[in-house]
Order: C-alpha cells, then structure tokens, then sequence
C-alpha cells in the first residue's frame, strides 16, 4: 500500500453550487514527481487544498501516506512541504524570522538547508517582506516548503513569477528531492515545464481528471506549432504527404503549421531545402486538449 | 511546538500595544491628577443630583466627590470599557478571520499545528495583551492616586480592573469566535461591536424603563458593573457568568473553525 503517495477515490468538491472538481481518482507513486496539467479554474488549486486538509470533500477521499485527509490531516501536514497557489506571506516579517515562524509550526527544523536554498535560488532572507518582488516572495514560499526536506511536496504552480534562471535552479533543485525519494505534486499550467521536471502528468480540465500520461507518451502525442522560412524553390505539396502534419499553411515561401509526434519525418524532408529560418512556438494547453482528444469531441470525454 | 504562535502575535503587537499602553497610562494619571479639584467644589454633586435621570443613569454614578464614586464615574462607568473593548475586539476579528482574508492562514495551516491549537494561541495571546493593558491602568492609576494624595483602596481598585478585563475578554472571545464561524473579519469586528453597544444601554437604561428592567441580566454589563468591584469587591458569582461566556464562546469558536473550509 505504500506505493502509493497520494490516493484519491471519486474525490468531489462543490462550493455551494459552483463546481470545484468532479469524481476525481488519481494515484500518486510514492518518489515519483507527478505533473498536475491544467487551465486556470479547472480544479487543480481545489485538489490540492483538499490534500492539505485546507478544504473538506463534498464526496468521495482522499489519502496521503494512507493516511485519510480528513481525520488524520496533521499527520499528513508533518510529512508534506505546501506551496500555496496564492501566497501570501507575513509581509513585515523579514524571510528569515518567516522561515523561523514556519520551522517552529513544524516543531523545530534546523534552518541550515533553507539557507543553503536561498544561496542557490539567490533570495535575500534579510529584507522585510513587503520589500520584496513577487519572484522573491516566491522563493520564499518554495524555501518553506522544502525546508524541511519532507516526504511529500505539494506545489501549486511553483514557478510563477519566477525568472528563467531561478526556474532552471528550481528544476534542479526538484530533481534533487526526487533522486533522495521525495514525492513531488506540482501543479502547472505550462506543457514544457511538466514534461522536463516530471515522470507522469495527469490532466485536469473542468473539475475532470481527463487523463493520466506517461510523459514519453505525452510528447509524442504533443502538438508543436512551427514556422518555417525558406529559400528557393519549394515543392509545396511534399509537405501534405508528412506523417503527423495538420494545418498546413503558405505565406509566399513561408510555411505555418502543427505537429503532432515525432519531428524526424518534417526534419527529413526540409533537408532537401534551404531552410533560413526555423520557429517553435509552444502548444497552449487548449491545443493539447484538442490534439488529444480531436476537435469538438471534447464533450465526450468521461 | 512551544508557543510559536502567542509569541508571533506578541511580536506583531509590541508597537502598538506600547501606543496603547501610553494613551491608556496618560487617561489615568491625567483623571486621577483632576481629583483634587472635583473633590474641592461640592457644588458639582450639586449639579449631579439635578441631571435627568436618563443622564444619570448614563453616567451610573450620583456622587463625584468621594474617590470611588469619581473614579467610577470616569473610568468604568464608560471610558475604560469602551477602550479595553475596541483593544479585543479588534484583535479578536484579526486574530482568525483576519489571517484567512489576508491568506496566511493557508500557510500556516498547511503545518502540522491543528487548527484548536491555533485558535487556542490567539486566545492566550489575546489574554495576555488585555493583562498587560490592565496592569499598566492599574500601576497608572495608582500613580496618579499616589501623586493627587488622596487614598482609595488599592486592592479593589485591581479588582474594579480585573472586571474590565474579564469584560473585554468575553467581547474579544465573542468577536474571535465568529471569525471563527464565519472567516469573516469586517463580520466578526462589526457584530461583537454593536452587541456590546446594545448590552451597554440594555444594562444602563434598565433602571429607567420597567419594559427594559427584565432583559438587563442579559447584558454582560451587567455582570461588570452592577456590583460595584471598585467598593464592594469582586462579586463571585458575576465573575462566574463573564468566565463562563468566555469559555463558552472559545469553545464554539474551535469546534466552528475544525469543521469547515477554509476561503482563499
């Protein structure tokens, strides 16, 4: 049984009428870091209060350690390190009397790996809260929870706000937790981020766990968006013939359109052109929905 | 887990509870260093006993020319509960629902302190702060007593104080009990207030209305006032009925806030 972190049976979460999530059951593999994937307002923030105890469940359960999240939350809350989703911090403490605070909550945790991770995050701990920008106080936040090296991080959207160099240190910094064991459950918003740092990811949308995907299986299944600039003469209708290509689309020698799986086949066959200029954009999320589940079928899903 | 939170609210307090304890120590001193001069012009008494008795029953005391009946006039009748119950309240609306507006209380709940414990701490904290307000009206008044040259009796001067604060507790606990309930800041702060004005003129205006004299016993007013601490001593069984709200409205106040949700 302790395979398992996290374990949530047809957990469901109403808000008088307003809908939180819907009969969710989700497992978490104990030293796995598991992607939770999903748009603004799907229920991801819900979930995750839930775990904590924070929120009770309407219906359905939920467990941490085997542990039940209604009846033995404090227990859970000593094994896990929570980043909240919004945070908000004790804005005249200084970071190091916050940390102090939070370490004390937690029955005393010696202060000495949270300094070594606002060296590595480049946070000052000794300016008063409320001077700080929102990436700092978010450094803050992700030092409280991985303080006291626990068992289970729960992040809610951990990187918001964070420039790309701190970002690129905090997924070091979580492959790190994995390799010693820890579990991670993060919740993300952005694609790129949760095939680079996680195992698995599972896709939340409207309250409904739609899928739970191994992230090798999750990239080749993604949608990329190119655009491709040429040179000379093009043989336009070569193009049609790509396995995987969609909306394919000519502005004089430019060409738009997706991808879906491998790149290797495009790649083969831009090889016989002159290419000048090659861009990616990142798939928004909606995109991935409907690459997976194909346009207007996304009703039909559950 | 030692007291880490009484010793934060402490800490977050320590300004203004020294303003607090300035304005509350000058009140004080700058009464009692008036009675001298009160005490000389007996026609005052005069003007006393010729006030409506609505305004009489306002002011609660007919006679500012002995110490006590001075003291009570200016300090408990009115001015000390007033004061001693915006400091609670206030804090008691923060204390809880004033941490889940503001959204710390996901953080600090997110560790494995419960949430009886954390309303257990801000009562202390709470406890603790009012104490010390009354400590320092009492070293005060005695100052001002001591430096005015007249005598009053300095033991039931402490008791008269400790009604205050017995008082204040019950309205902080009231107010932190809804935030409690209810997670609301404004809510909590506003409804306490208003009870406590309504029990203010439940308990002061009983003797002026035979429609109104049943209810006053539902004033908590009158539980402070009516037996007089600052002459007769604390009444036992007064002190009883204040204790025993306090505990129960604490009690409501953590069970409400084990078994709901908590807002973003």
């Amino acid at each position: 049984m302790d395979d398992f972190a996290i374990n949530t049976e047809k957990l469901t979460k109403f808000y008088k009428k307003q809908r939180g999530i819907v009969e969710l059951s989700l497992s978490v593999r104990t030293g796995e870091v598991f992607g939770f994937l999903g748009p603004n307002g799907a229920g991801k923030t819900t979930t995750i209060r839930l775990l904590l105890g924070l929120l009770r469940p309407t219906d359905g359960s939920a467990s941490v350690f085997d542990l039940d999240t209604v009846k033995d939350s404090v227990e859970i809350r000593h094994r896990c390190g929570y980043l909240p989703g919004e945070l908000v911090l004790y804005e005249n403490m200084t970071g190091t009397n916050l940390l102090q605070y939070m370490a004390s909550l937690r029955r005393g945790v010696s202060l000495e790996f949270a300094e070594e991770l606002a060296e590595r995050l480049d946070c000052d701990l000794s300016r008063p809260i409320r001077t700080l920008s929102r990436g700092n106080k978010q450094k803050i936040g992700l030092i409280q929870a991985l303080m006291h090296q626990p068992e289970l991080l729960v992040l809610d959207e951990p990187t918001s706000g964070l420039d790309p160099l701190v970002q690129h240190e905090f997924y070091k910094i979580i492959a790190e937790a994995s390799a010693t064991g820890q579990t991670v459950f993060l919740s993300s918003h952005n694609l790129p981020e949760v095939e680079r740092v996680c195992h698995r990811a599972g896709i939340i949308r409207e309250g409904r766990l739609i899928a739970i995907e191994e992230i090798a299986s999750l990239k080749e299944r993604a949608l990329r968006r190119l655009e491709i600039h040429f040179e000379g003469a093009v043989e336009k209708d070569a193009f049609r013939a790509v396995p995987g290509i969609r909306n394919l689309q000519w502005e004089n020698s430019i060409m738009r359109c997706e991808i879906m799986g491998s790149l290797d086949p495009l790649i083969k066959t831009l090889a016989q052109y002159n290419v000048t200029n090659l861009i990616s954009h990142e798939p928004h999320l909606d995109e991935i929905f409907m690459a997976f589940y194909g346009e207007g079928s996304e009703k039909d899903v559950n | 887990m030692s007291i880490s939170v009484v010793r934060k609210v402490l800490r977050d307090q320590r300004r203004s509870l020294f303003w607090w304890s300035i304005g509350i120590a000058a009140l004080a001193l700058y009464t009692m260093l008036f009675y001298p001069s009160i005490a000389s012009s007996p026609e005052l008494d005069q003007i006393m006993r010729e006030l409506p008795p609505a305004l009489k029953a306002m002011f609660g005391e007919m006679s500012l020319t002995s110490p006590e009946g001075y003291i009570n006039t200016e300090l408990f009748s009115f001015m000390m509960p007033l004061l001693f119950l915006i400091f609670t309240i206030l804090q008691g609306g923060a204390a809880v629902a004033g941490e889940e507006e503001q959204g710390t209380l996901d953080l600090v709940l997110s560790t494995p302190i419960t949430r009886r414990r954390f309303v257990l701490e801000k009562f202390v904290a709470m406890l603790m702060s009012t104490l010390f307000l009354a400590v320092i009206l009492w070293v005060s008044t005695v100052a001002g007593i001591a430096i005015a040259d007249f005598e009053v009796n300095l033991s039931r001067l402490a008791e008269a104080i400790f009604s205050v604060f017995l008082l204040a507790m019950a309205f902080g606990t009231l107010a932190l009990a809804l935030g409690c309930a209810t997670g609301g800041r404004a809510l909590s702060t506003g409804v306490s207030s208003a009870l406590a004005v309504i029990a203010y003129f439940l308990n002061s205006m009983a003797p002026l209305a035979e429609s109104v004299e049943p209810f006053q016993k539902l004033s908590l007013f009158y539980y402070y006032y009516e037996a007089d601490p600052l002459r007769h001593g604390l009444d036992l069984g007064h002190v009883g009925v204040l204790l025993a709200v306090t505990v129960v409205l604490l009690l409501i106040g953590v069970m409400t806030v084990g078994k709901r949700d908590l807002q973003v």
